[in-house]
């Protein structure tokens, strides 16, 4: 039986995944089509959401139902996606790494295209490496992180880097480097160039949109996946082999399956090339005896043996005369186990989960309370790149040292969109719970609370009338209201103005009267996450 | 490219040769400010059970002349709506989106060549179209519907009393004829946003600093943009909490219409709706003074509809 079809089966599918995967990312945004229907009665409808959201592919993600489970004791929605790759696992070995996952697709073209490891020199480093045995520690870290109440698996889980970089750092930068040449093409003098910077611009809206999407820490994002994928001159798919977590979790199952991959002892001639190609070292000349978890399911051997010698066979894994456990490198594995006990610790030392005072901490709405949020939260981006404003960014230093990549809102950048709630829509582990527009907004539900910085706001220091903040309030009535009285002006002239005044019993938090006063930096009227309603030593109010 | 002062129909004249508008030579040769004598003021009621807004549009502009008399064959119409804010319609905080709708079929029915929309949205556009119908109205109709963005707002010398060099949405003034029509809402500080203040989601820049002159930064607006028509929308008025409300206890139902090429008048009439006295709003007031429209009692050209 020739298997050489089972190469180009495996290269269609990880086409197939990684255009779906991309397609989808691009897709976790408003529906551009998105419109109403006003014709009849002029009434309230149905909310706005992300049509096909990319969450599917966190969802067959073991390692993410894995850690929610253990950490946050919830089966996140789609569990039974994450179950069937797991039993397909067991059937089959690790498929999902050769046949699915983007960031493996991603690192299969990075280190086979021009590969820098070449002839005799490939067919040496691709001998099983102990290093191997990183990838179980990684995996034992996340495990008992998130039994400690951390979850740290997206730092490490594919899918999250996957996502985290291209929506946050490999789009954002081709979409301000496009946007910078439309902004010059329209400003030119040359009319054709400002048509066609006008065409184009709609042409690529659906993808880039039409403003300057930013995000916190996009650089170090963007440096992790290029380092991720220039390991990959070091061995090929250095990240699959040596370090990823979930191919690790995926590699303890797939050791049990039947699907053994051998050779034909009459055929084959010893040469090796199966081994020189094989994608995760995995030692295929050795035949069924090879350790499987390690098997990517490329079928490189398959493609390139000179004798059609490769075989697939359907058979009890002989255990016997086998290691107890995969290569669970001991030492590995124990400092795992450490580093998963310390991490949760050393992340609780800078006070933010247990102590609530960070201003800066304002998470977006409907997210649980600190310590139910870092249990679940994947950190994965999807609520950053759906949010239409821009305001949820990777946090920096904002949720400590527990939380960073956690979703914080800067409403200097953006604001909460009053009606929206796209970001709970596509939150894959609940961190953020859903809600409708209708409970946000009624309920309300509170991400913070603003305060008027009399020194900087212009009629309160007596510089002249304003009211943006009050104007843009979008709660009904208004959380902003105005009272009219004499202030000293500069000239030492008493004049009337209006002074805005919060009424914390209306104000949810949006952030918009921050984001659009005149006052740009450290605004005169700044939102403050005391007074969130998913904390109850936050609230401000009986 | 601005040291020395240059005429609105210069700037007009040199951003159509520079942004390369389709429509080139007709835009540059547009009427000044409406003279006095031309001035006609239509009051739309729309009072019988049951009437059609489509039909309480045409009727008012039917008494205007007919869409005809402004909108000629071959014409790019721009019409701005006030889309302000991701409001649902029945909030009156947006243009209603069957009047829109109506006018933008008139347009194409008077064999406009094409007609846009636009509007430099405060809330995020693409969300302010979905919520408000104009996304449904651009859909139904084949109108363009121009979303904003820092690649369409050029500098622009508007030569204002106040306003000197501002970024302009430039899908406005690219046009032959240009049709402002907003919606009718009280504002916590000019009053009440009704025709004249809707200009001020036609620029872009810091539009928040505009508020420290809110009066006269809406005259040199409404003077530089100078629309050939003005359609209030008071089919409901948002009395309450505007500009952006949200609550349907602050509306009132009015069913009427203000169409005028009066830009001041129109406003006058309206704030009438809301038992103002127009003198009483700087921006009527000012607009008045400095040439720019009549009060709406001023005008002889009057007529009103009822359907």
């Amino acid at each position: 039986m020739k298997l050489r079809y089972l190469l180009w089966l495996r290269r269609i599918s990880q086409g197939v995944f990684l255009f779906l995967f991309v397609l989808l990312l691009v897709k976790t945004r408003l529906p551009t089509q998105a419109v109403i229907d006003y014709s009849g009665v002029m009434e309230g409808r149905g909310d706005v959401a992300v049509d096909a959201p990319v969450t599917i592919f966190f969802q067959i993600d073991p390692l993410v139902w894995l850690t929610s489970f253990i950490s946050g004791h919830t089966l996140i929605q789609g569990v039974g996606w994450a179950a069937a790759v797991l039993l397909l696992t067991l059937l089959m070995g690790r498929f999902f790494c050769g046949f699915v996952c983007p960031l493996g697709t991603l690192n299969h073209l990075a280190g086979s295209i021009r590969p820098s490891l070449k002839g005799r020199r490939r067919r040496e480093v691709n001998q099983p490496s102990p290093a191997r045995g990183v990838k179980y520690g990684i995996l034992a870290v996340v495990l008992v992180s998130a039994a400690a109440g951390l979850n740290l698996a997206g730092f490490v889980d594919p899918i999250a880097i996957a996502f985290r970089s291209l929506a946050l750092a490999v789009l954002p930068a081709f979409g301000i480097g496009l946007k910078e040449i439309f902004d010059a093409m329209a400003g030119s003098d040359i009319k054709l160039l400002a048509l066609a910077s006008y065409a184009a611009e709609e042409i690529v809206s659906p993808v880039f949109g039409y403003g300057y999407r930013t995000y916190q820490t996009g650089w170090i994002i963007g440096l992790v996946l290029l380092l991720i994928l220039f390991l990959n001159r070091i061995r090929p798919r250095f990240w699959c082999r040596f370090l990823c977590p979930l191919g690790a979790l995926l590699g303890l199952v797939a050791r049990f399956s039947p699907l053994r991959i051998t050779s034909d002892a009459a055929a084959c001639t010893g040469c090796g090339q199966c081994n020189k190609d094989c994608q995760g070292a995995a030692d295929p000349l050795s035949g069924y005896d090879g350790p499987s978890e390690e098997c990517l399911r490329c079928f490189n051997c398959a493609g390139t043996c000179p004798e059609n010698a490769v075989r697939l066979q359907w058979r009890m894994p002989r255990t016997a005369g086998r290691k107890a456990a995969p290569d669970l490198k001991r030492r590995a594995v124990l400092a795992g186990l450490g580093a998963g006990l310390a991490l949760p610790l050393l992340g609780r030392l800078d006070g933010r989960v247990h102590t609530v005072y960070s201003a800066d901490l304002v998470r977006p709405p409907g997210s649980l309370p600190e310590t139910d949020f870092l249990q679940l939260c994947q950190r994965c981006g999807l609520c950053m790149k759906a949010c239409p404003t821009n305001v949820i960014l990777p946090a920096l230093a904002e949720a400590g040292f527990a939380g960073f990549w956690t979703p914080v809102l800067n409403m200097n950048h953006g604001y909460c969109e009053y009606t929206c709630n796209l970001c709970a829509g596509v939150c894959p582990t609940g961190a953020i719970a859903p809600f409708t527009v209708a409970e946000k907004t009624t309920k309300p539900i509170r991400i913070g609370s603003a305060y008027v910085d009399r020194g900087r706001c212009l009629p309160w220091s007596g510089n002249g009338p304003c009211i943006v903040c009050e104007e843009h309030c979008p709660t009904a009535p208004k959380a902003i209201y105005l009272v009219t009285a004499a202030v000293e002006g500069p000239d030492g002239a008493p004049r009337e103005v209006q002074l805005p005044q919060v009424n914390l019993a209306r104000c949810t938090g949006c952030g918009i009267c921050q984001n659009k006063c005149i006052v740009r930096g450290k605004p005169a009227i700044r939102v403050i996450a005391a007074g969130e309603s998913r904390h109850l030593r936050n609230r401000i109010l009986l | 490219m601005f040291e020395r002062p240059i005429s609105r129909r210069d700037s007009i004249r040199r951003m159509l040769q520079l942004a390369g508008g389709v429509v080139l030579g007709a835009a540059a040769v547009r009427p000044a400010a409406a003279a006095a004598d031309g001035s006609f003021l239509v009051d739309g009621v729309g009072r019988s059970q049951g009437f059609s807004i489509q039909e309480l549009v045409k009727k008012t502009f039917d008494a205007g002349g007919g869409i005809e008399k402004f909108v000629k064959r071959g014409d790019v119409v721009v019409i701005k709506p006030n889309v302000s804010w991701a409001r649902e319609p029945h909030l009156a905080a947006t243009t209603n989106p069957e009047v829109l709708q109506a006018v933008v079929e008139l347009c194409q029915a008077a064999g406009a060549k094409k007609v846009r929309i636009a509007d430099h949205t405060i809330h995020g556009a693409a969300r302010c179209f979905a919520v408000t119908g104009v996304g449904a109205v651009a859909k139904n109709t084949g109108a363009d519907l121009v979303h904003p963005r820092s690649s369409l707002m050029r500098d622009m010398q508007l030569r204002g009393e106040r306003l000197n060099v501002w970024p302009v949405f430039t899908p406005i003034i690219e046009a032959d004829k240009l049709i402002n029509l907003p919606v009718a809402k009280v504002h916590g500080l000019s009053g009440l946003t009704l025709g004249m203040k809707n200009w001020i989601g036609a620029v872009g820049g810091r539009r928040n600093a505009l508020h420290q002159d809110i009066h006269q930064t809406i005259v040199d607006l409404t003077r530089f943009f100078t629309p050939h028509l003005t359609l209030i929308d008071a089919t409901r008025i948002l009395t309450r909490h505007g500009p952006s409300g949200g609550d349907p206890a602050d509306v009132a139902v009015l069913n009427r219409l203000i169409l005028s090429n009066d830009p001041v008048a129109a406003d006058a009439r309206a704030a009438r709706l809301f038992d103002m006295d127009p003198d009483s709003l700087g921006f009527i007031r000012l607009g008045r003074q400095q040439g720019l429209g009549l009060d709406d009692t001023r005008i002889a050209d009057r007529h009103q509809v009822v359907v």
